[in-house]
Parts: structure tokens; C-alpha cells; sequence
């Protein structure tokens, strides 16, 4: 197995008095996309920046691609593509200008072509004066220039923030084609649905502690299914007295019921009877993460 | 490692605007003084100069003389405006893009912080020298066409030695910058600093029971326009150069040690300040 894209060990950080981060233990493994969601101020953005040796950790170590954070930084960034929470690029160049200054980092791996189909496909245009972009497009700068020179990691912190739901799209293929290509995805958010859509897994971080750790592909399926079947008439009352489903309300020939380990059993069931409508509902990760969120000492393992 | 230059061809870029006014501001004053001299000869020697402006001027220099007179008219004020140029790039180098924000995604790219901080230093001595030279062609341009006791040379060497004098100051700035909490308060020490380096310079040298009060002062050791009687002083020339040197290392070292503040720090603690002068 290859050596992990991310490992932090026991990595904590104290601003004054505040502890934000508590002891972080956390292996991303290559050649996924991984979410770290976390509610704003959980030390989402303060585990990014020491990885990229931007701030110190108190203690604990931290590895990107086997090399140290602090001790081969200059390796770490050279293999790592970036985009900053809070982005702030030079103003007054143009897009292209500012390009041009991140290629001059990474001479050997300069791509025009790479770039202007980027430049395409998130439909911005590069002539434009950085500070006369708006707020979404500056964004989209700032994903470009993490993916320009096709880092071996994308550490993106809040990627999406500021994207209509259609560059997010083409962001989310960018980022599943980097991945393809060899590339592993870091990012940041603290959007549950964002974290669904695009990571392969999870690491749920809470007030400096990692809380869970998840394959987000385990868990939709072990995730909470609700169905609405209308059947030709009514079925017998003790139709779903399966394991693991509740039957939640019944009304007539319909009846609304709910599956936690999959849909299988429930679904041959219902096919046993006539059946005019079927209607489903996935109730998402939401539920699953909100129990994090709301309870996180009960969940620490 | 390669050589890597771009952060120096940015930065120089970056202040493109900054050297060419300052670099016209120098060139225009050099023009104009050496152009009113011949005019203005015959009735200095009957003006009774301020005794602060003798000070500076020292025993060597003497106002109804050209050296005397440019000394006083360009090469007594002039580090002055290139000191506020100094005190620009010196805090904008770390605490400048700290403030800003950019700092982030620069320190991102791979390059050691060490050699952001010198491939900027780099930047400002070629800034320094390119507007101290703008102010040289003034002379060159004039001195030829007038008849005036001082050589191009002479000129030459003036000009070079407020090279010195501009980087003491840009490295105490950097230095400054790279410890204090945010930009504001490096350019207030900073120009704190400098004011009073140019009045001590000038007060110890009025009031003679506080004379060695003079050897604190940075512009002594400019000398002002010294080096057109008496040529370059290499001893004031390493008095300057010897501390802007260790700035520059400590403030590599300093910046090297501590966390990024994005925006810059509002209220950083005494010690953690202290741990940031201390490495």
C-alpha cells in the first residue's frame, strides 16, 4: 500500500489560552477525495495551515506524502496545490498575471494547455483585473491556481464557498479527474450535502478532536431509508414485520415506513402485493453528522 | 535549489511606480541645485546659516562652497525620502502581505521563508540604488554644463553613500515587520526610530556636552555630503552595513520561527512578542 497522502499525529494547537486543536489523529489515505467537516471554528482550517507549515503545532507531527510538515516544508508544497479559506490574492494583476507568478513556483510542471482548459471549463477569463472579479469568480481563481501545476495533493479549505451550483458541478469533476489521474483531495467544509456529493470519505472534526472517521459510501448505505408505498389494496398488518423496519404511519391503502439496514428485505416485501405507487426518500448523511455535531463526547471512542 | 528569482522580479515590479517618482523626485532635485549654484555663489558666503544645518554639515563642510551648498540642499535631507521609501518596502516585505492577506498562498508555494524575505531584500537594494542612480544622473546630467568645483565623481560617491544609510533603515523596518504584530505598528516604530536618529544626529551635535550621543545616531555615520571632500569612509560605511546585515539575518530568523498571522495579529501578548524577537 502506498504511503498516505495525510498523517497527523497527536497534533495539538493553542492560540493564547483557546486550545485549537486537541490532539489530532487522522491518515488520509491516496487517490480519494476526503472530506473534514466540521462547524466553523471546529480547527478545520487550523489543521490545514499546519500542514502546509504555515503555522506550528504545539506538538504532534504531521506528514503529507511522507515528508514532515515542518522540516521539509519546501517538499510538502511543492507536491501541494492549495486554496486558502479566506483567499486573498495580489489585487491589482490580472488573472493572468497571477498565474503566471504561481507557474514561476513550479517551472518544470508548466502546462499552458492544462490551463486554458481550466480556464474554460470554469469559464473565467484571465485578462480581468484580480480585484475587479466577483467574489465567485475570484474563488474559481483560486481553485485554478491550486489545480494548475496537477499536485500530487489538493488541500482546499471551503472549496466551494462563493460557486453557483453549476461550477460546483465542474469543480467536482475537476476534482474526481485529479483523482483518476493519481491525486488525492483534501477539503475542508462545513456543508454536510457539499461533503456527501463529492468525498469518498469523512473525517468529522469537533472542537479540536477528530469525532468520527467514515466511508461516506458505508455509510449511505447503512443510512436511514424511508418509503411511501400505495398499494391496490390494503396489505396485511403484519407486512413489515421485518427486521430493522419500522412501519411509521398507515393510511388506508398507503403506508409509510422506514428501513435502517438497507432496502432489500423491504423492497421484496412490497413486490409480494400489487403495488400503484412508490415513492422514496434518502434522508442523507444529515441526520447522521447532526448527531455528531450535537453529541460529540458521547461518540469519542 | 535552484536559483529562484521570481519573488524579486515580482517585488520589483510591484514597486515599479515607487522608484520612478522617488527616482524623478532625486533627479530633479540634483538638476536643480547644481543648476542654481552659480547663481546663488556670490551671495552664500554672506548667509548666516542655521546652526542645525551647520551641525549636520560639520566642521568639513562650508556652506559658501558648492560641496558645502549641495551638501546642505540634497544630501542632508534626501535619505529622508529615501528612508520613507525604505520603511515601504521594509514593512511591506513580511508584515505588509501578513496584513493584506497574500501571505498565505505565497507561503504556500515552495520556497523557504528565508528566502522570501532575501529575494525581497534583494529587491530593495536594486530600489534603493535604481532611485539613489536616477538622483546620480541629475548630477551627471548638470555638473558638466555649469561651472561648479565638484566632479561627476565626487557625485558619484555622495550618491552611493546614502545607499548604506537607506538599507540600515529597510532592514530595521523588515526587521520590525517580521515582530511586530501587524504593518501599522512597524511603520510607526520604524519612522520613530528614524526621526530620532536624524534629530540626535543633529542635537548632539549643537549641544557639545551630549557630542558622543552623536555615535547612537545612524546619520552620523551617513555623514551626509562628506564624501565629496573627503571621498568614502569605510569605517561608516561597515557601521551601517554591519547592523542592516544582522536585521536582515535576525528578521529571517524571526519570521522563520513564528506562525502566519493572516490580517496580520491585533493583540499579540508581551510574550509571545518577546518569543518572536527571540526566535
Amino acid at each position: 500500500m502506498d504511503r498516505p497522502a495525510i498523517e497527523l499525529n497527536g497534533v495539538t494547537k493553542n492560540y493564547g489560552s483557546v486550545r485549537a486543536l486537541r490532539g489530532i489523529d487522522l491518515v488520509v489515505q491516496p487517490r480519494q477525495i476526503f472530506g473534514f467537516l466540521g462547524p466553523n471554528g471546529a480547527g478545520k482550517t487550523t489543521s490545514i495551515r499546519i500542514l502546509l507549515d504555515l503555522i506550528r503545532p504545539a506538538s504532534g507531527t504531521a506528514r503529507v506524502l511522507g515528508f514532515d510538515c515542518q522540516r521539509q516544508s519546501v517538499e510538502v508544497r511543492r507536491r501541494a496545490g492549495y486554496l486558502p479559506g479566506d483567499l486573498r490574492t495580489y489585487d491589482g494583476l490580472r488573472g493572468s498575471a497571477f498565474l503566471d507568478l504561481i507557474d514561476s513556483f513550479r517551472p518544470d510542471k508548466r502546462d499552458p494547455q492544462f490551463r486554458r482548459e481550466l480556464l474554460e471549463r470554469l469559464e473565467l477569463d484571465p485578462t480581468v483585473t484580480i480585484r475587479s472579479l466577483s467574489k465567485g469568480n475570484k474563488q474559481k481563481l483560486g481553485l485554478l491556481q491550486a489545480l494548475l501545476h496537477r499536485p500530487d495533493l489538493l488541500i482546499l479549505d471551503e472549496p466551494t464557498s462563493g460557486l453557483d451550483p453549476l461550477v460546483q458541478q465542474e469543480v467536482a469533476k475537476l476534482l474526481e479527474e485529479a483523482v483518476g489521474q493519481g491525486a488525492t483531495v483534501f477539503f475542508s467544509s462545513h456543508v454536510l450535502p457539499e461533503v456527501e456529493r463529492l468525498a469518498h470519505a469523512v473525517a468529522i472534526i469537533r472542537e479540536g478532536l477528530i469525532v468520527a472517521v467514515e466511508d461516506i459510501a458505508r455509510l449511505k448505505g447503512r443510512s436511514v431509508h424511508v418509503l411511501e408505498v400505495t398499494f391496490a389494496e390494503p396489505p396485511p398488518s403484519d407486512l413489515f414485520a421485518l427486521p430493522g423496519v419500522t412501519e411509521l404511519r398507515r393510511d388506508g391503502n398507503t403506508v409509510q415506513v422506514q428501513s435502517r439496514d438497507g432496502i432489500d428485505a423491504l423492497v421484496k416485501a412490497i413486490a409480494r402485493y400489487p403495488v400503484l405507487d412508490l415513492r422514496t426518500q434518502q434522508p442523507g448523511l444529515e441526520e447522521f453528522f447532526l448527531t455528531y455535531y450535537e453529541a460529540p463526547e458521547e461518540q469519542e471512542t | 535549489m535552484g536559483v529562484q528569482l521570481n519573488v524579486l522580479r515580482k517585488s520589483l515590479r510591484d514597486q515599479r511606480w515607487q522608484i520612478v517618482g522617488f527616482g524623478l523626485a532625486l533627479f530633479l532635485m540634483a538638476a536643480l541645485i547644481v543648476a542654481i549654484w552659480p547663481s546663488y555663489r556670490n551671495t552664500v558666503a554672506s548667509i548666516q546659516l542655521p546652526e542645525a544645518v551647520q551641525a549636520f554639515l560639520g566642521s568639513d563642510l562650508n556652506y559658501s562652497m558648492a560641496s558645502g551648498f549641495i551638501s546642505a540642499e540634497y544630501f542632508s535631507w534626501i535619505p529622508v525620502l529615501l528612508i520613507i521609501y525604505a520603511v515601504i518596502q521594509g514593512t511591506g516585505a513580511v508584515a505588509g502581505e501578513e496584513s493584506s492577506g497574500t501571505i498565505d498562498l505565497l507561503m504556500a508555494q515552495p520556497i523557504t521563508r528565508a528566502n522570501m524575505v532575501l529575494q525581497k531584500s534583494i529587491a530593495a537594494t536594486v530600489g534603493s540604488a535604481l532611485i539613489i542612480g536616477f538622483g546620480f544622473l541629475g548630477f551627471a546630467a548638470t555638473i558638466p554644463l555649469v561651472d561648479i568645483e565638484i566632479s561627476v565623481g565626487d557625485a558619484a560617491l555622495a550618491s552611493a553613500n546614502m545607499l548604506p544609510i537607506t538599507l540600515f533603515h529597510f532592514a530595521l523596518a523588515l526587521w520590525l515587520g517580521s515582530v511586530a504584530p501587524n504593518r501599522a505598528t512597524a511603520v510607526a516604530i520604524a519612522v520613530a526610530v528614524a526621526t530620532a536618529g536624524y534629530f540626535l544626529n543633529t542635537v548632539a551635535a549643537i549641544v557639545g556636552s551630549v557630542s558622543w550621543l552623536q555615535y547612537a545616531s545612524p546619520f552620523y555615520y551617513y555623514g551626509a555630503g562628506l564624501p565629496l571632500v573627503k571621498g568614502l569612509d569605510w569605517a561608516r560605511v561597515a557601521a551601517l552595513l554591519g547592523p542592516t546585515l544582522l536585521l536582515v539575518a535576525w528578521a529571517m530568523h524571526s519570521f522563520d520561527r513564528r506562525d502566519i498571522i493572516v490580517g496580520g495579529a491585533s493583540n499579540v501578548r508581551l510574550r509571545d512578542l518577546l518569543r518572536r524577537v527571540t526566535g
